[in-house]
């Protein structure tokens, strides 16, 4: 019992940040209406100019998260003007499909530039964890939680308080009336997509600092992460996007604990085997319908 | 032929059965990144046959196949549903769990005093029935082409025919389709069926070159890979995936001075690529372009007109 | 006051719209007829910037509008109502209101048009919090005109306003058509629902096959032979 309460803490606290990387392939995808397959690589992007931070100029904490968020931000505006602005309407899967190659680019730049297998990052918060009775919480997973939850709102709060919020919920909604209330969606879009790669990079950052450890394979590890989340909550739902990345940090926890780490991950894509069959609007329910346009 | 370029070549080959699975369900109107899970069952099901229950190539090649039909199959029941990026992400859960399950797979028989078959994350070592039997590199090369052949003549003859003209109407909207009295559930997962059976093909040919295969080769990038070379060959022929592999393994493969950059470079070729041409080099434009080109360059022959 | 000048609109090869020009006069109410497929709604989009045409001029007041980017033209003064209204389903009927004056600044001028809007649609008041995607057809095609009414357009398009709602519905937002004329506005068309139309109209043109093949006011000719067309094509155009 007490194993069982323990893991859904730790994974409530893994949870958050899944549901922040989720939070930003879900706005990416609500606004483009594609797959950003390059998503994952763009936050790692963040990640390693964090650790080039770090070592280089030995800074703490702070400053070594807004380089991840400029990293993952200037690597979203590159992703965004390559392989989504310049691909006409209806070209979903070219525009995919170039985000792989992207990826794959950006992955190979990393590994030339750093080309260990690993880098360090700095601890997010150093201290004796806290004793609630028989469960221990770790400090720097409570500054995680704290952290994304307070993320989480702020993306809440653009969206629904400031005129630029309520742009991206018109393109998420209906992109030709989005046009046709004057709203500039060409400019609206790469913003969108600097921003979303921004939060990405705040989860990506509080990942490896808990971490404290930068890895080349991250960026596949926050695309799946946030894929599965995402679709487990329901794509384009924000609410959802958290919802799922909590659920997902609680399963992955339990399994992990029960039965090691290769059952986590085949829990963790059965479960989204089983959402997609039974309801693919995921839990929360999105706001899309099945179909993502197929011609390119 | 020297044994790199003939690696490289069987290399192309092998892919080339990946890529083809994935362009066919494409053709049909869906994505899907899971298509080397039936690369993955081909492989096993293939090498176990002859390392581990001493099966003949042929037979084991076919069972490969069929295996990796069956899955497909089976998957592609529930998935019926789905469409788009609900479907391509099925795919990719799917293929990811059939890779974690052979991490855990293991099935071993004493051969000659030795433990020999799937040893989870180990892998799957000692595939040696072409060396067993002597059959050295080039006839396996010839083997793999031979089969590759006979796909591409499958894909010619699917085009003309009705069930291949199903499949484009499917893909091109499903609802028209099945108001047109298409059996639109049953051509899909025909098309699954046969897209699996592809894969499989490849993967018992791939296990038998290399002898050796593992969990983590069958990985999301193979199926993206693997999605990605239809896209830049061209989506109009069953020659554009080919042309994708060809492109990919063959041309950067063997500029080996830009080995370190190959991605840097390839990666952004293809984005750039795509913006121009965003349904691939040998696209259904061109391909009908140059249909129409070889129709008007055949001589013509003389039609009896009216009277003078 | 709006003219529409040679207009060349294409979607890839196939040209939808082969020169077309129209004349819309201030103050007036001015309805574009033709059948299925003619081309009204591509010339609704490609007016509104949607689509760009490939040749020919569109002037508001003088002013060229070919060309510019639909937020610009918003800015001009032209507002479209969209076929099948098109409005944002996740948000609420409020909401939807503010996106119409999206590019507004004047907070107090944005509350009273707002106030303005309820007490002409005492319906979309009483449901003010609820997501538009549940409202019915007809409370859904109020909530479109009124906020493309929100920009104080000095144009108002409408492409298909009777598009799938009940007669009742119909009548009811063709009295607020004609309101709306009364008040000031100046508005261009498309209707399929040609009775309807021709009683509000002050002028109207038949479009057929991306041609203007008439043009004239109601009377002028006899109205079963303009329902025919606008809703079968001449058998000249057809042949």
């Amino acid at each position: 019992m007490v194993d069982l309460v323990q893991n859904t803490i730790d994974g409530l606290m893994i949870g958050s940040s899944y549901g922040l990387l989720a939070l930003g392939f879900t706005l990416i995808f609500g606004v483009m209406r594609r797959l950003n397959l390059s998503y994952g690589p763009s936050v790692m992007i963040g990640g390693y100019l964090g650790t080039v931070v770090y070592l280089q100029f030995g800074a703490g904490p702070l400053v070594v998260a807004a380089a991840v968020v400029v990293g993952a931000a200037v690597a979203g505006i590159y992703v965004e003007r390559l392989c989504f602005a310049p691909m006409k309407a209806g070209a979903a899967i070219a525009s995919m499909v170039s985000s792989f190659a992207i990826w794959m680019q950006l992955e190979q730049a990393a590994i030339l530039v750093l080309p260990r297998h690993t880098y360090p990052f700095p601890p997010l918060a150093t201290g004796a964890p806290l004793e609630l009775g028989p469960f221990s919480i770790r400090i720097d997973h409570l500054v995680m939680l704290c952290s994304a939850l307070g993320l989480a709102a702020a993306v809440q709060l653009v969206l629904y308080r400031t005129r630029f919020g309520l742009a991206l919920r018109a393109i998420i909604g209906n992109p030709v009336a989005a046009h046709l209330v004057g709203i500039d969606v060409g400019a609206a879009m790469p913003l969108a997509f600097a921003g979303a790669s921004a939060v990405g990079g705040v989860a990506g950052f509080l990942v490896l600092a808990v971490d404290q450890q930068v890895t080349p394979m991250f960026g596949m590890w926050v695309t799946l992460k946030g894929l599965i989340a995402m679709m487990i909550g329901g794509l384009g739902s924000v609410p959802g996007a958290v919802l799922g990345g909590l659920l997902l940090g609680v399963i992955e926890a339990q399994s992990q604990w029960y039965f090691g780490p290769q059952i986590r991950d085949l829990v963790a894509y059965f479960v989204l085997f089983a959402v997609l069959a039974i309801r693919p609007r995921g839990l929360v329910g999105g706001t899309f319908d099945a179909s993502m346009p197929q011609k390119a | 032929m020297d044994d790199y370029t003939i690696g490289v070549l069987s290399n192309i080959g092998v892919v080339s059965f990946v890529a083809l699975s994935a362009y066919l369900l494409l053709l049909t109107g869906e994505i899907s990144f899971g298509q080397q899970a039936f690369f993955a069952i081909g492989a096993y099901a293939a090498g176990i046959a002859t390392a581990l229950w001493g099966w003949p190539l042929a037979p084991a090649l076919a069972w490969g196949a069929v295996s990796a039909g069956c899955a497909a199959v089976l998957v592609g029941l529930p998935t019926l549903r789905l469409h788009g990026l609900y479907f391509a992400i099925a795919t990719l859960a799917f293929a990811e769990m059939v890779r974690i399950l052979f991490e855990l797979f293991r099935y071993q028989v004493e051969i000659d005093g030795e433990p020999v078959g799937p040893d989870g994350t180990e892998g799957f070592r000692n595939i040696r029935y072409i060396f067993d039997h002597n059959i050295d590199a080039v006839q396996f090369l010839l083997l793999i082409y031979a089969l590759l052949a006979a796909a591409l003549l499958g894909f010619v003859l699917l085009e003309r025919s009705r069930t291949g003209v199903a499949f484009r109407m499917i893909g091109e909207d499903e609802t028209l389709a099945g108001l047109q009295g298409i059996s639109v559930a049953r051509h899909k997962v025909l098309a699954a069926g046969i897209a699996g059976a592809l894969a499989g093909v490849g993967g018992g040919l791939y296990a038998h070159l290399t002898t050796y295969v593992e969990p983590r080769i069958f990985d999301v990038m193979l199926g993206v890979h693997s999605l990605a070379y239809g896209l830049i060959g061209g989506l109009g022929t069953a020659f554009g995936p080919l042309l994708g592999v060809l492109i990919d393994i063959g041309l950067l493969e063997s500029i080996r001075v830009l080995a370190g950059y190959r991605m840097i470079i390839f990666g952004g070729i293809v984005a750039l690529l795509l913006i121009v041409r965003p349904r691939g080099l040998l696209d259904e434009r061109t391909v009908h372009g140059i249909g129409d080109l070889w129709r008007r360059t055949r001589p013509r022959r003389r039609q009896p007109g009216p009277g003078p | 006051m709006f003219e529409v000048s040679d207009i060349v609109a294409a979607y890839g090869k196939i040209e939808a719209l082969k020169g077309v020009s129209l004349k819309v006069e201030s103050g007036k109410i001015t309805c574009l007829l033709g059948p299925n497929g003619a081309g009204k709604t591509t010339l609704m989009m490609t007016i509104a910037g949607i689509l760009q045409p490939r040749r020919g001029s569109i002037r508001l007041e003088g002013a060229e509008l070919a060309g510019l980017s639909p937020a610009r033209i918003v800015s001009r003064g032209v507002a479209l109502v969209p076929e099948n209204r098109l409005v944002f389903p996740q948000m609420s009927v409020q909401e939807n209101l503010l996106a119409g004056a999206y590019q507004r600044r004047d907070r107090a001028g944005i509350d009273a048009d707002i106030a303005r809007m309820y007490a002409r649609f005492p319906r979309l008041k009483e449901r003010r919090e609820q997501m538009a995607g549940t409202l019915s057809g007809g409370e859904q095609q109020m909530l479109a005109v009124a906020r493309a009414l929100m920009s104080r357009p000095r144009l108002l398009l409408m492409d298909e306003p009777s598009l799938g709602l009940a007669p009742l519905i119909v009548a009811e937002i063709f009295d607020i058509i004609a309101e709306l004329n009364r008040d000031g506005t100046t508005i261009f068309l498309v209707e399929q629902n040609a009775h309807m139309a021709l009683k509000v109209a002050h002028q109207f043109f038949l479009m057929e096959q991306g041609r203007i093949t008439f043009s004239g006011t109601p009377g002028q000719l006899a109205e079963d032979e303009v329902i025919q067309r606008a809703y079968l094509g001449s058998r000249r155009a057809a042949g």
